[in-house]
This record gives C-alpha cells, structure tokens and sequence, in this order.
C-alpha cells in the first residue's frame, strides 16, 4: 500500500514538472540509445554465434607471423595436414570474386574455392544436389559449383531443373552441382563455391598462393595444445625454408579464433571494448546528470525527508520513497531507448546490407535479438542504480537535525561542493576535447573530400590480377601473358587507352654524386612500376618521353620521376639523362631518367600536398610484377565497361585463375570518402550530443548549487549584494571550473595536434588549428556560462526576504 | 531630534496560490537617529516583514519609505543594494553566517560590496569591530567552530562594519541561552550609547524594556509605541496613524 502511495507521489511530481521531466528522459534516452545501438552494432559484427550447427566449435585458423595474424599458404598446409592431430576437420578455403557472365554482360559474385569436407564442416546440407567431393577437386576434373539460394532465385529463377543447367563462370562453362539453404553464406559472403584445385598444393614454397584455414578439435584437444602443435608443425616447415628462399628470420606459430574474429584480424575485440567503452563513459555521464538533476530535487525535498525520518521513516523506506522518481524516469527512458535502438538496427539491417559490396558477412543481422535486449536491462538497472538509488540513498542519510534545524544550509558541505566543481570541470574537459577533435576530424573530413589526386579517374576502369607464379613462374611468361592481356583489351574500339601499375612500397633511392651518411638517411620514395602511358590516368608528360617497348629487359633501365623529384634533387636543371640508383629486392639498380610526369598524391602522403612526396616510375618490361592494377579508359558511353576485361581475360587463358575485381576507379575513392563523411558526422554527432548532455549536467549541477545556496545569497544580499555581485560569484566559480576543463582540454588538443601537423607533413597551416581551438573554446564558453547563468538569474529573482526564509 | 526613517501608510500584500495575504496594514512610523526601538506582537503579527521593509530586504505594495530624507520605497533592487550595504546592518535570529567563510571573511562581506575602499582600509575596519564585540581572537575561524553566542557576536560586527544609519535585529536572543542573550543585549546597549539606532525584533519583554521605545504590532498593525524613558504614554493605533 505504502509503495503504491510513493509510485503515485513520484508519477505525480514529474507530471509537476513536465519540463524536467522531459529534460531527464531526453538525456537518459540519448545516453542509453548509443550505448545500446554501439553494443548491439558490434556484436553482431564480432561476437554474434554464426547461423550454422555446432558454430562454437568451428575455428578460422591463422598463422602467427611477425606479430600479424596470417593465412597459411597451400604449401604448409599440404606438408603439416598429416601429421597434425589436434584436428577432427581441417581444411583450407580462398575467398574469390567469381565472374557471372551473362551474354555480353555480367557480374561479380562473392565466391569461395573449397575442398571436399567443407560443407560437412559447417554442418550443413545442400537443399538440391550435393557438396563438393574429392573428385571434383583433382587435376582435369570437370568444372562444377555449388550455388546459394540466392543465385538459385535471381540467376536461375528458381528452376527445379537447376542440377542440369550450367553457369558461365570466370569464362568457364561450369555444372551446377547443389544449392545451398536461404542465408547459407558460409564462411563469409560467399554464393558461389567452387572446387578447389589440388594442383594449388603442389607448388614449390617461394610460389605457393595463401589460404583460408578452418578446422575443429578433437574431444581430447584443448586450443592451446592444438595451437602449439600446428605452431610447432608449420614453423619447422617456414624454418626449413628460411634459408633456401632468403626468407625473414621470424618463428612462426597459429593462433586459434572465432570465424568473425579472424575476419577483424584478431583486432575487433579491441575495436568492440575502445567503442564501447567510449559509449559507456557517455552512458556514465547521462546517468550521472541525470542523479544531480534529480539529487537537485530530493534535495529541495530535504526538510520533508527529515521530517519523514523523525516521524519514524528508516532509511530503506526513505530510499524506495525517494528512489521511485528516478525508477520510473529510468525505466520509460529504458522502454524508450529499446524502441528507438530498434528501429535503429532495422534501418541499419536495410542501410548496411545495400550499402556493404555483398551485402557483409552472412552473420551479420542487425536487429533487437536477446543479447540487445538482455544488455538494454542491464543498462536500465545501471541507470537505476546511478540516477535513482545513490541520489536517493545520499539524500535519506542527511543529517536529521542539522536539516529541521537550518533547512538546507546544512546539507551543502564542501564535499557535495568539490564533487559538483570536479564534475562540472570533468564534463568541460570532456566536451571540449571531444569537440575539438570533432571539428578537426570534419576539417579533415572536408579536406579528404575535396583533396587534389593530381590523377584522373574519370571514365576509367580498374582491375586488380594476379598471375599464378605456379603456372607462370617466370617474369617474363607472366610478362607475355599480361601483355597479351592488354593488346586484347586495346583492340577493344571502346578502349581509349591501357597502364598497368605495381605500386611498390617506398625504396631507398641513391642519387649519383651525394654523400649519405647511412643507409637511412638516403631518401625513401614511392615506386610504381607501368606498363603502358601514364596520361591514361592523368599523370601527363611534363618533359622527356614515356616508356615505350624499348625500356625492356637487357636495355638501358629507365625511369620517369615526377616533378617535384626533379626540383628538389636536379634544381634549375634538366633531370634528363641523369642516373640514380634504386634498390629492388636487395639490389641497387642504376636507372636513367628519360621522361618527367606531373605530381600525384600517393598513399604514404595522403594528406600532404601533391609535391610533399615524390614519385619515381619504372618500366614494367624491366621491372616485372605478377601482381598488376590495370587501369583502362573507356569512352564515356560504354556499356557494360568491367565486360571488356574479362572477356580479354578469358580469351587470354581460360584455365587460369587470377584475383580480378573490375571497377569504377573512383569506386574505392569515393567510398573512402563517404567513410569519411559518416566518420566525420558520428563524431560530431557524438560530440553534439555530449556537448547537450554537459549543458544540461552543467545546469542542472548549477541548479542545484544555487538551490542550495539560496540562504547564501539571501545573507549576501542582506548585507548590501546586488543582483551583479551575486551574479558575478557564480559566473566567476563557473568560469573557474570552465578555465580548467578549457585548459586541459585544449593542453590535450596541443598534444593531439602536434602529433598530427607532423603526420601529415604540416599540410594543415598552424593557424588552423588555433582558429579551431578558439573558435570551441569560445562557443563552449558562451554556451557553458549560459548554462550557469540561467539558474543563478532565477535565484537572484528572489527577494532577499525570501531568500533568506529559503529552505 | 533628526528623524531617520519615516513610514507613511506602509501596506505589504503577499499573493501566493491566489491567496492574498495582507502582511502590513498602512503602518505610520518615525525613527529617530540615536532611537532603541523594540518590536513586539505576536506570531505572523508582521514584525519580520516590518523589519525587511525597513531593511529594505523587500519593497512595500504601497506607502512611502524615507529614510534620511531620501523616498526609497520604490527603488532598484541594485540601488536598495546599495543603501543596504552603506547604511544599514543586520543581526539574525539564525545568526546567518556564511559556513564556507571564516568569521574575518563574514564580517568584512559588506564592505566588500561598497567600491572605493582598500584593502588596508576594510582590513582595519574589520579588526575594529571584531575587537568591539571581542572576537578579533578567532577572527579565522569558520562559524561552525564557534558557539552561538560567539556567532551572534561576530554577526554583530558584521553589521556594525559598515557603520550603518540603523542596525536592524531580528530576535537576536531567540537562539541563546540566558547568559549569551545578556551578553548580545549588553553589546546593544553599549552601541545605543554610543549614538547607534536600533530597531530589534523581540518576544522578549525584558529584552523589548531595555529599548527606549517600545513598538508593539498585531495584525499588521502598530497597536502601541511606549517611549521607555519618557512618560511610556500609550498611543492608540488612530492617533499613532494620525501622526
């Protein structure tokens, strides 16, 4: 009975104040809403149990190497498969993009190569036909595939004849052999899956491909023992091979993980505790604002409360008496947050799955399942805990006397004092900061969007490949063959012209008639090797020539720099003709120069200017590479434009395989930027929404120090304050606390830009960032002191009478 | 004799929750400079709110406040600020010192609203009064290390500090014992004849006849104003009105 009388008290004091009502729902639902939405989002990306029997079993395997965690290559595969015995199944897989065509058109499919066993592993039965077996892998076996439910429907439409059609194939006519269950993606995105190859683990080491590995343990076999014995089996293989291949010295082991966390690399445990952990601290600061916001009122309330202790009252009746505001506030706010996190996760299902190339991996299904729901309780008892029963559990243990004595003077001791001071310059500092690298992440933001390439992507095509050095182990038969490639391709009358590019990492350059100290002090410059004209992606002739089919190999080695190469090392001079040497693969190789080309951005300084970093081009004929991104330019009015390459692919060997993924060059590009502007926009948002939630902690904290000083100010202006003193001592006390949350915010932001002016070479000017500093700290000044400012304007309303007879 | 304050039909009207609450009812007062009034009457009798309005703590609802020669029944809250901080002091029933302040920092909070004064000046100042009511010797301490006689003394001297026109006490005795409260009553006397003007809140009745006139108020009314050490004539409320 008692309770039902504070449950109708409480929902009766907060229809008292719908504002405050309000205000406390809207902080609560925003911080619960992010830390709920942030957790669900993660975990259904990292530790959501995969859609297939017996998920909690099945294990990626990866090669430790180097403090990375790698694929294992066919070849330590094939030699360790036997002796192996942790392992009940083990098995290897490659991801591919599988080429549909369809007439003169097709598409990319998400694909995998598999061995027989695969299927069996994932505990999973095809719904027409059967898995893939040991003969479908061996050499010269007829071309088969298991298709998705997916292709099924869209590709085929659903016909029940399915298992006598044929598919086209990376330009191989294949059998449909099975369809695999709706949702069945297994292991990542794949719909198609094809056998893979035996051959793949007969190659030599130095040319063996990498592969997916899988397996389960035995019964008897714990992770560790099966990590130590496959660690030890395939180290021995790597070690054997260390000094016949001129190998790096490093020891290799495997690591054990789940599927979705070996597709982060091992890293989304840590993304998933950084993020969350961020949502949580902005979860703590709603729920502390939100306890001062209602501390403030139990507090106006004290007299009553002592008055209810006299009377009898023991302190666990006074708690749930007190408790029930912040219950209910706490638990509408919860209900709230659900719906909105839910609806949430279904646009996110929607939005995710057209934005993501394929859709994302198979397990990844947004929405309000169990674990969101279980962690949305969780929250709300959190919340409870911290905006409900500790206000209300300080508050019922005042000092009885002290309040029916003195009303509220009483209750502020210097300790409530320092906390409300600490948190208020807590949430300053935390705001600012938070603001400040906001608004440099969207400078950057709007920098990246617009940033000069110093290349031309327009109406050009590009394609990634890899020439199998097992079937082409020879430079120049994987030469002959690409080519080969490329004629075909530019005998296509669409094609306004093809370059081949093999970006290097940077290499050590030594000019000709210097003195370098050591080896790291000679200059690092990024290398890429071409094969045709660079004009066909906009890096243009400046002087001198391109490489025509004279820069081969036995020939004089050329080279073309760019501009800015040529003025910082040949200033006021021709670099023509001139020789530096490049070391390659452990080898210094002397180049001359016979072109210059104008400046692009490249990758090692993607924020600095186009002429910060210097290029140097080899000849692809001289410099050969089995890896190639072909870029091609079409005319403006081509269809099916990706068709092209693949069709002068498969004409050029159909038995090959090779890792293609054709698209618009500017694809990747404008997807960095679109990243870029969702990363810019979270962040801001989040720093919006803190900076809210600050201003109503900082208010509500002011609140409650004016209210509780109100006798204060009552004395003060007893004794001859004005409206202006009383005004300027909470201006200047919050100004304080402003003055040091600023200071150390902006001391951090120093920091965070130094770091950052040097790693991105100064391209930013220093200005920048002053203006962006002054700019926070003077907008999250204004608005600060108008957060202390509006509670302090109302107590100084009060007439000093009525201030003083206060409680 | 100079007359300090003059109230002509002093109303005070309190409206909550729609109620209308008349406080005062056309009070008609004169205070002499030098004068050792008392108030009396009982509870919810308007005493306090008489001493507000002539504290100017609050603004009449009708009626003409003067005090030394100027109206100042209907100025700004910072210019009734002002004329607190210059001429007038305060001693409290509650003592109403700040808890967060040491007594030295209490009683100089006046003088720190005037402008003009040195630190050198206020410091000084502040000793003096603090000597007068003898707690220079715990002039750092914070009020809660002190009793509450030893409050009252301190809030005492805060209202002395800024050598007020009048000193305004609200039942200064009301919370202590018989000794303090003859010790505080001892101070008044002696500030009395020292040409101080008093106005003191009381229930007390020895504590109102140590005053030289004697006001007495019932339902927001002056109902008598005895004059001590005259003849304590008594003065009906229409002919105290009349003057």
């Amino acid at each position: 009975m008692s309770m039902l009388i504070d449950i109708k008290y409480a929902f009766r004091l907060l229809f008292k104040a719908p504002k405050f009502t309000a205000m406390t729902l809207g902080v609560l639902v925003g911080g619960l809403s992010i830390s709920l939405y942030t957790f669900s989002f993660l975990y259904t990306m990292v530790y959501k149990p995969l859609p297939i029997p017996e998920a909690q079993t099945a294990k990626a395997i990866t090669v430790k190497f180097d403090g990375n965690y790698n694929l294992i290559t066919g070849y330590e595969f094939s030699s360790v498969k036997e002796s192996v015995t942790s392992f009940s199944e083990f098995g290897v897989y490659d991801n591919r993009s599988i080429r549909l065509s369809v007439e003169a058109s097709g598409k990319d499919i998400s694909g995998s190569y598999v061995q027989s066993g695969f299927f069996e592993f994932s505990r999973t039965k095809p719904i027409l036909g059967r898995t893939i077996q040991t003969q479908d892998t061996q050499v010269g076996a007829a071309p088969v595939a298991l298709i998705s439910y997916d292709v099924w429907q869209s590709e085929l439409n659903g016909d029940e004849n399915v298992l006598s059609k044929s598919l086209m194939l990376n330009g191989v006519i294949t059998d449909v052999i099975g369809v695999m269950p709706a949702g069945y993606l297994f292991p990542n995105t794949s719909k198609v899956w094809l056998p893979l190859s035996d051959s793949v683990f007969n190659t030599a080491a130095q040319l063996s491909e990498s592969y997916h590995a899988y397996g389960r343990l035995n019964l008897d076999t714990t992770i560790e023992q099966a990590e130590l014995e496959l660690g030890q089996a395939i180290n021995q293989v790597y070690q054997q091979n260390v000094k016949l291949y001129n190998l790096p010295e490093f020891e290799k082991g495997a690591k054990l993980m789940s599927f979705q966390s070996a597709q982060t690399n091992g890293q989304g445990g840590i993304v998933f505790v950084f993020l969350n952990g961020i949502s949580w601290l902005i979860l703590l600061l709603a729920c502390i604002n939100v306890g001062n916001l209602l501390l403030a009122r139990t507090i106006e309330r004290q007299k009553e409360t002592a008055i209810r202790a006299a009377l009898g009252a023991t302190t666990a009746r006074l708690v749930s008496q007190l408790m029930w505001e912040g219950i209910i506030i706490s638990s509408v706010g919860g209900v709230l947050s659900l719906l909105l996190v839910g609806a949430a996760l279904d646009y996110t299902e929607i939005a995710f799955h057209s934005w993501v190339p394929g859709g994302g991996s198979f397990w990844w299904h947004w929405g309000m399942d169990l674990e969101t729901l279980l962690m949305g309780i969780a929250f709300i008892f959190v919340t409870i805990l911290l905006s409900a029963f500790l206000p209300a559990w300080r508050s019922a243990r005042q000092d009885i006397n002290a309040t029916l004595r003195d009303g509220t003077r009483g209750a502020q001791s210097k300790k409530a004092g320092r906390i409300s001071r600490i948190l208020v310059t807590s949430q300053v500092f935390l705001v600012a900061t938070l603001m400040l690298i906001g608004s440099v992440s969207a400078y950057i933001s709007h920098k990246f969007i617009n940033l000069e390439m110093g290349d031309n992507y327009t109406d050009v095509m590009s394609a990634r490949m890899t020439i199998p050095e097992s079937k082409y182990p020879e430079p120049e038969q994987q030469l002959a063959l690409f080519q080969l490639l490329k004629e075909r391709m530019e005998q296509h009358p669409n094609i306004v012209g093809v370059v081949a590019n093999d970006w290097r990492p940077q290499l050590t350059v030594t000019l000709e008639g210097r003195d370098y100290p050591s080896e790291e002090s000679k200059p690092k410059i990024d290398t890429i090797t071409v094969i045709g004209e660079t004009s066909t992606v906009g890096i243009n002739l400046v002087a001198g020539r391109q490489f025509t089919h004279l820069d081969k190999l036995g020939n004089r080695k050329t080279a073309m720099i760019s501009q800015s190469m040529a003025k910082r090392y040949w200033p006021g001079e021709s670099p023509l003709e001139k020789s530096f040497q490049v070391k390659i693969d452990n080898k210094n190789e002397k180049v001359f120069v016979v072109g210059v080309v104008t400046d692009r951005l490249n990758p090692s300084t993607m924020f600095s200017r186009l002429d910060s970093a210097d290029e140097v081009y080899l000849s692809g004929l001289q410099f050969i590479s089995s890896f190639q991104i072909v870029y091609y330019r079409i005319l403006p009015t081509t269809q099916n434009a990706e068709e092209i390459f693949y069709q002068a692919m498969f004409d050029t060997d159909r038995s090959i395989e090779m890792t293609y993924s054709v698209q618009l060059a500017s694809k990747n590009r404008h997807m960095m930027r679109d990243s870029m502007g969702l990363m810019s926009n979270v962040t801001f948002g989040t720093g919006f929404f803190a900076l809210l939630l600050a201003m109503v902690g900082i208010y509500g904290l002011t609140a409650n120090s004016v209210a509780q000083r109100t006798h204060e100010v009552g004395i003060r202006r007893a004794v001859g304050a004005s409206d202006k003193n009383i005004t300027q001592m909470f201006l200047k006390q919050g100004a304080r606390q402003l003055i040091i949350g600023l200071g150390l915010a902006v001391i951090l932001f120093a920091l965070i830009s130094f770091g950052f002016h040097k790693f991105t070479e100064e391209i930013f000017p220093v200005y920048l960032y002053f203006v962006i500093a002054t700019t926070v700290v003077i907008g999250l000044s204004v608005i600060v002191m108008l957060a202390i400012f509006a509670p302090t304007k109302r107590a100084v309303k009060m007439e000093p009478s009525m201030a003083l007879r206060y409680e | 004799m100079t007359a300090l304050i003059t109230l002509k039909n002093i109303s005070k009207t309190f409206l909550t929750e729609e109620i209308e609450t008349r406080a005062l009812n056309t009070i008609n007062l004169t205070i002499n400079k030098g004068e050792y009034l008392s108030l009396s009457g009982q509870s919810g009798c308007g005493k306090s709110t008489l001493l507000s309005l002539l504290g100017l703590l609050d603004a009449p609802s009708s009626g003409h406040y003067h005090l030394a020669g100027n109206d100042v029944s209907a100025l700004t809250r910072d210019q009734r600020a002002k004329i607190r901080s210059e001429q007038i002091g305060f001693v409290f029933q509650s003592f109403n010192l700040i808890s967060d302040l040491t007594v030295f920092e209490n009683v100089m909070l006046p003088l720190t609203y005037q402008s003009g004064k040195s630190k050198k000046i206020i410091e000084a100042k502040v000793d003096e009064v603090l000597a007068k009511v003898e707690m220079g010797h715990r002039k750092n301490h914070y009020p809660s290390q002190l009793s509450g006689g030893q409050q009252q003394r301190v809030a005492v001297a805060r209202a002395l500090v800024n050598d007020p026109a009048i000193i305004l006490a609200d039942e200064p005795t009301g919370n202590l014992d018989s000794k303090n409260a003859e010790a505080v009553l001892q101070l008044f006397d002696h500030l009395h004849q020292d040409g101080a003007t008093i106005c003191m809140v009381t229930h007390d009745p020895s504590s109102a006849k140590r005053a030289s006139r004697c006001l007495e108020m019932f339902d927001g009314q002056l109902i008598k104003d005895n004059h001590n050490k005259q003849d304590k004539a008594t003065i009906k409320p229409a002919e105290l009105a009349a003057s």
